[in-house]
C-alpha cells in the first residue's frame, strides 16, 4: 500500500488547452515519437494531428476519410511515418505520412466489431489490435506495406479494451472486460499467451510498460492502479524473456483510495518515471516511486492531482517522449490539454 | 484457442431450446393478446415470471426462448449457435434413441445406424495403443452391443465427395475467363469454415465455394435415400448417427438444406463428437481395449479383405491433392508423381504449383485455421489471390486436429497430434475411380456421373446470412 503524500497544487499546470473534437468526445492521444507532434482521434470519426507553434498547438492535419464509426485509438509507428487507427467501424485504418499530409495506404478488416485499440511493436513490423468480438491480432506488415494477419488469439471471455508492446522486446499485454490483463509472446509459429494477470476486480481499461519494460502498470474499473513486475531470479538485466526459466509476472503494488471513479488511462513516463493517471472523476493524478522503498515492494506517492482537469470524464494522458514533464490529456468534453509536471521537490 | 469449437463444453439441460445468452440481439416476437392494457410482473425466487392482472390473478409467463434456426440465421454473433448444439445434438440424443428402442413396439423402432470419421477412428486408436483396423472392430462391436445396428465409414461417402469436387472444379476451371467468381474454388467440407463464410463475407464468397456435400453429408443422403430403400424402410425410420472430430459437423447437420420436408427427418440426425464416443465408454464402464473385436459392416465402409483405405492427401481428406492430380491430367495431360508442398508464412498456408515451361498452370493452397482464412480472404477482396483452388480448414493443421478430438493425456498437444498423424496415415489409400462400390451406387443409385439427381443429391447451396444492425449492441 502506498502512503499518501502531501501533493504539490502547483505540480501539474496547464499551458494550453485545444477544442480538439468539438462537440464531440475525445478518445485518445498519442504522441508521435520524436514528441514534435501529437495525435488524437474521437467520436467525430476523425484523427486530428497537432504541431506546436510557439507556445501554441495547431492542427497540421485532419485524417476525415477513413471510417465510418468513432475512432477510438491511434498509434505511431516507431519511425513516425505512420499512423494507425483503430475504429468501431470494425476496421483499423493505417496512415502514411507524406509531405502533403497523410494518406490511408491500408484498411485491415476483420474484426467482428468494435475495434479498440491498435499499437505497433517496437520493431515496427508488427502491429497488434484487439476489439469487442474478444480477440486480439497480431499483423505482420512487410516493405509493400502489405499487412497479414499472424495470430488471433481468443484468449479474453469479453470485450479487449487496451493492447500494449513491451518496450524492446517482441511481448504484448492486453487489457479486458473480463478484469485480466494477458500477455503474450510468440512460440514456434503462433503467438500464444504465455501468462494471465489476475487481481483486478472490475475491467482493465490501461496499461503501460515502464522504460525498461520490466514493470506493467494496470488501471481499471476497481479504481485502483497495480503494478505488476517480472520476476527476475535475481539477474538484473536480463528482461523477461528468459528462455530456460519461465518468466513470472506478480503484483507488486497496488494503488488504492486516490480515485473516486473509474480510472480509464495509465501513462509511465520513460524519461522521469512518473505515472499519470486519466480519471472518469475530471482529474488527472501523478504519482511518482518512493526513492527508498525496495524494488519488489515499492511504494508510490501521490505528487499531483489536478481534480478539475477537464470538464468531463478524462480519457487519456500521455507523457512526451522527448521533453520532461510535457503531459497531454483529453476527455469526453471533446478538448486535449497540455500540462507541465514539476516533480515537488519534497520527493 | 484458435478453434470455436475446441473448448471443454459441458452439456446442461438437454432441450430443443436454449436461453438466449446474455449478448443474444435477436430480437424476440412476443405474442399481444388483447384487452389487457397494464400488469405488473412478479419475479419468484425461483428465477420464474408471473404476470399479475388487474383483477389480481396470476399467470406464469415463458420464458424467451431461441431455436438453433434463429442462431444460425443471425449474424449477432458467430459463436452462440454452438452451444446451442451442444444442447441439442449430443451423446445423451443417442442414449435417448438407443433406450427408446428397448422399450418400443417393434413396428416403432428404429433402425440405428453410425457413420464413423477416420479422423475419429484415429484419435481413439492411438488413446487405446491400437491400429486403426483393430480400433474400427472393436468400435463396431462396442456400439453394437449399445444395440445400434450399423457401423459404417465416412471414408466410403468421401469418394464421392472427392470425385465431385474434382468434376467441379475442371468445370469451373473451363469458364473461369466468362464467371470471374468461378475461381479460386473454396473447399466446402469443413463447417466452421462455411459458417463463417456465411456470416461474414456472405454474397462475396459465397460464389467461389465449392458446392459439392461433405462426406458427412453426402452419407447421410446415401443412408436415408439408397440404403432406405434397400432397407425397405421410410427415412424417419432410420436413426442416423455420425462421429467426427469436430463439433461444427452439428452445425452442419443441422442446415435446413439438409432436412427432409417430406419425411420430417434430417439426413444426419445426431453428430457425436470423439469426445463424446469416449464419454459413453466411460459411462458404460468400458475400455475399448477389452472390447472383443467385432467384423466391419462393409457395405459402405472402405475396406478391402479385412483391410481399411483411407485418400492420400493428408489428415483434413485430401481435397487439394486429389483436384490437383485430376485437374493437371484432364485439363493439360500431366500426371502428377508427387504433389509438392511449399509452407509458405506458416506451417497452415501451403502451396502446390503446377508448371510447364516456366508458365503457372495451376496453383493451389491449404489454409487452415483462422488467421490463414483471414488473409486469404482479404487478398480475395483485393484481387490479390493467385489460386485456383485452395483447401480451407477452419482448425489449426486440419481436421485430426479437430476440437471434438480427445485432449492430451500427459503428453504435449502437439506429440499426440503427430501420433495421430502417423495412425491416420497408416491406412492404405485408395483413389476414389478405384473403388468399384462407387462407381456401381453411381448407376443404381444416381442414375449416372452426369445425372441430374447426382448433380442434387450431391450438391448443396449456400446463404448469405444478412447482417443486422441494432444500436443495442454498443459498449465503449
Amino acid at each position: 500500500m502506498a502512503r499518501p503524500s502531501i501533493k504539490d497544487p502547483l505540480a501539474l499546470t496547464l499551458s494550453c488547452r485545444l477544442a480538439a473534437h468539438p462537440d464531440s468526445r475525445c478518445w485518445f492521444v498519442a504522441w508521435s515519437p520524436s514528441g514534435a507532434l501529437l495525435a488524437s482521434c474521437g467520436g467525430d470519426r476523425s484523427v486530428r494531428v497537432w504541431g506546436r507553434q510557439g507556445e501554441n498547438w495547431v492542427c497540421q492535419a485532419v485524417l476525415g476519410e477513413g471510417h465510418q464509426r468513432t475512432v477510438r485509438k491511434v498509434a505511431w509507428s516507431l519511425c513516425g511515418s505512420y499512423l494507425a487507427s483503430a475504429s468501431f467501424d470494425a476496421t483499423t485504418c493505417i496512415w502514411k505520412k507524406t509531405p502533403d499530409g497523410f494518406e490511408c495506404v491500408t484498411t485491415l478488416e476483420g474484426h467482428e466489431n468494435e475495434v479498440k485499440s491498435v499499437a505497433w511493436s517496437p520493431s515496427g513490423s508488427l502491429l497488434a489490435t484487439c476489439s469487442r468480438d474478444k480477440s486480439v491480432w497480431i499483423w505482420e506488415v512487410d516493405e509493400e506495406d502489405e499487412y497479414e494477419c499472424v495470430s488471433v488469439l481468443n484468449s479474453h471471455t469479453q470485450d479487449v479494451k487496451h493492447v500494449v508492446w513491451h518496450p524492446s522486446q517482441e511481448l504484448l499485454a492486453s487489457a479486458s472486460y473480463d478484469d485480466t490483463v494477458k500477455l503474450y509472446r510468440e512460440e514456434e509459429d503462433d503467438w500464444v499467451c504465455f501468462t494471465t494477470l489476475e487481481g483486478h476486480e472490475s475491467t482493465v481499461w490501461g496499461l503501460a510498460f515502464d522504460g525498461a519494460g520490466r514493470r506493467l502498470a494496470s488501471c481499471s474499473d476497481d479504481r485502483t492502479v497495480r503494478i505488476w513486475s517480472s520476476d527476475e531470479q535475481g539477474e538484473p538485466g536480463t528482461g523477461v524473456a528468459c528462455s530456460s526459466t519461465e518468466p513470472s509476472w506478480k503484483c507488486i503494488c497496488t494503488l488504492s483510495g486516490y480515485h473516486t471513479r473509474t480510472i480509464y488511462d495509465v501513462a509511465w513516463c520513460r524519461l522521469t518515471g512518473a505515472v499519470a493517471t486519466a480519471c472518469g472523476d475530471d482529474a488527472i493524478r501523478v504519482f511518482e516511486e518512493e526513492p527508498l522503498a525496495e524494488p519488489q515492494h515499492p511504494t508510490f506517492a501521490l505528487t499531483a492531482h489536478m481534480s478539475r482537469a477537464h470538464a468531463q470524464d478524462v480519457n487519456c494522458v500521455a507523457w512526451n517522449p522527448a521533453e520532461p514533464g510535457l503531459l497531454a490529456s483529453c476527455s469526453d468534453d471533446g478538448e486535449v490539454a497540455f500540462w507541465r509536471y514539476q516533480r515537488p521537490e519534497c520527493c | 484457442m484458435a478453434s470455436v469449437f475446441s473448448g471443454a463444453l459441458q452439456l446442461a439441460d438437454l432441450d430443443d431450446y436454449i436461453a438466449p445468452s446474455q449478448e443474444c440481439v435477436k430480437p424476440i416476437k412476443v405474442e399481444k393478446k388483447p384487452g389487457k392494457a397494464a400488469a405488473k410482473i412478479q419475479i419468484e425466487d425461483d428465477g420464474s415470471y408471473f404476470q399479475i392482472n388487474q383483477d389480481g390473478g396470476t399467470k406464469k409467463l415463458e420464458k424467451a426462448k431461441i431455436t438453433l434456426n434463429d442462431c444460425l440465421a443471425c449474424s449477432g454473433c458467430i459463436t452462440s449457435a454452438e452451444s446451442v448444439l451442444i444442447t441439442q445434438q449430443s451423446h445423451e440424443e443417442l442414449y435417448k434413441a438407443l433406450s427408446f428402442n428397448k422399450t418400443a413396439a417393434p413396428s416403432e423402432q428404429k433402425l440405428i445406424v453410425i457413420s464413423v470419421s477416420p479422423q475419429s477412428r484415429a484419435s481413439l486408436a492411438v488413446r487405446f495403443k491400437m491400429n486403426p483396423l483393430e480400433t474400427a472392430k472393436k468400435l463396431t462391436a462396442f456400439l453394437k452391443n449399445l444395440g445400434v445396428h450399423y457401423v459404417f465409414d465416412t471414408t466410403f461417402s468421401r469418394n464421392f465427395s472427392l470425385l465431385e469436387s474434382q468434376r467441379e472444379f475442371v468445370k469451373r476451371f473451363r469458364r473461369q475467363t466468362e464467371d470471374k467468381r468461378a475461381l479460386p474454388m473454396l473447399a466446402s467440407a469443413c463447417p466452421g469454415w462455411i459458417c463463417y463464410a456465411e456470416k461474414t463475407h456472405g454474397s462475396f464468397i459465397i460464389p467461389y465455394i465449392s458446392t459439392t456435400k461433405s462426406p458427412q453429408q453426402v452419407m447421410g443422403s446415401l443412408i436415408k435415400g439408397y440404403f432406405a430403400e434397400q432397407q425397405h424402410l421410410t427415412p424417419d425410420q432410420i436413426y442416423h448417427v455420425t462421429v467426427m472430430p469436430c463439433y461444427d459437423k452439428k452445425l452442419e447437420a443441422s442446415r435446413p438444406d439438409f432436412f427432409n420436408q417430406q419425411h420430417q427427418t434430417r439426413e444426419v440426425d445426431c453428430v457425436i463428437t470423439t469426445g463424446e464416443v469416449l464419454k459413453l465408454m466411460e459411462q458404460e464402464g468400458v475400455s475399448l481395449s477389452d472390447v472383443s473385436a467385432a467384423p466391419l459392416d462393409t457395405m459402405f465402409s472402405s475396406t478391402a479383405e479385412e483391410e481399411l483405405l483411407g485418400h492420400s492427401g493428408g489428415g483434413s481428406g485430401g481435397y487439394l491433392e486429389h483436384i490437383y492430380r485430376y485437374a493437371a491430367k484432364d485439363l493439360f495431360g500431366i500426371e502428377v508423381a508427387e504433389v509438392q508442398y511449399k509452407p509458405l508464412k506458416n506451417k497452415d498456408f501451403q502451396e502446390v504449383t503446377l508448371e510447364k515451361d516456366g508458365v503457372v498452370l495451376l496453383q493451389f493452397a491449404l489454409a487452415y485455421g483462422f488467421r490463414n482464412i483471414q488473409n486469404l480472404v482479404q487478398k480475395l477482396k483485393r484481387g490479390k489471390s493467385p489460386y485456383h483452388y485452395v483447401e480451407v480448414m477452419a482448425c489449426p493443421s486440419g481436421c485430426l486436429n479437430g476440437g471434438g478430438q480427445l485432449r492430451a493425456e500427459g503428453e504435449s498437444s502437439k506429440e499426440l497430434l503427430q501420433q495421430v498423424e502417423q495412425s491416420y496415415e497408416s491406412v492404405r489409400t485408395e483413389t476414389p475411380e478405384a473403388n468399384g462400390s462407387i462407381q456401381e451406387l453411381y448407376e443404381q443409385w444416381l442414375g449416372g456421373t452426369a445425372s441430374n439427381k447426382a448433380g442434387k443429391i450431391l450438391h448443396t447451396e449456400y446463404h448469405a446470412v444478412e447482417k443486422m444492425s441494432t444500436g443495442f449492441n454498443i459498449k465503449w
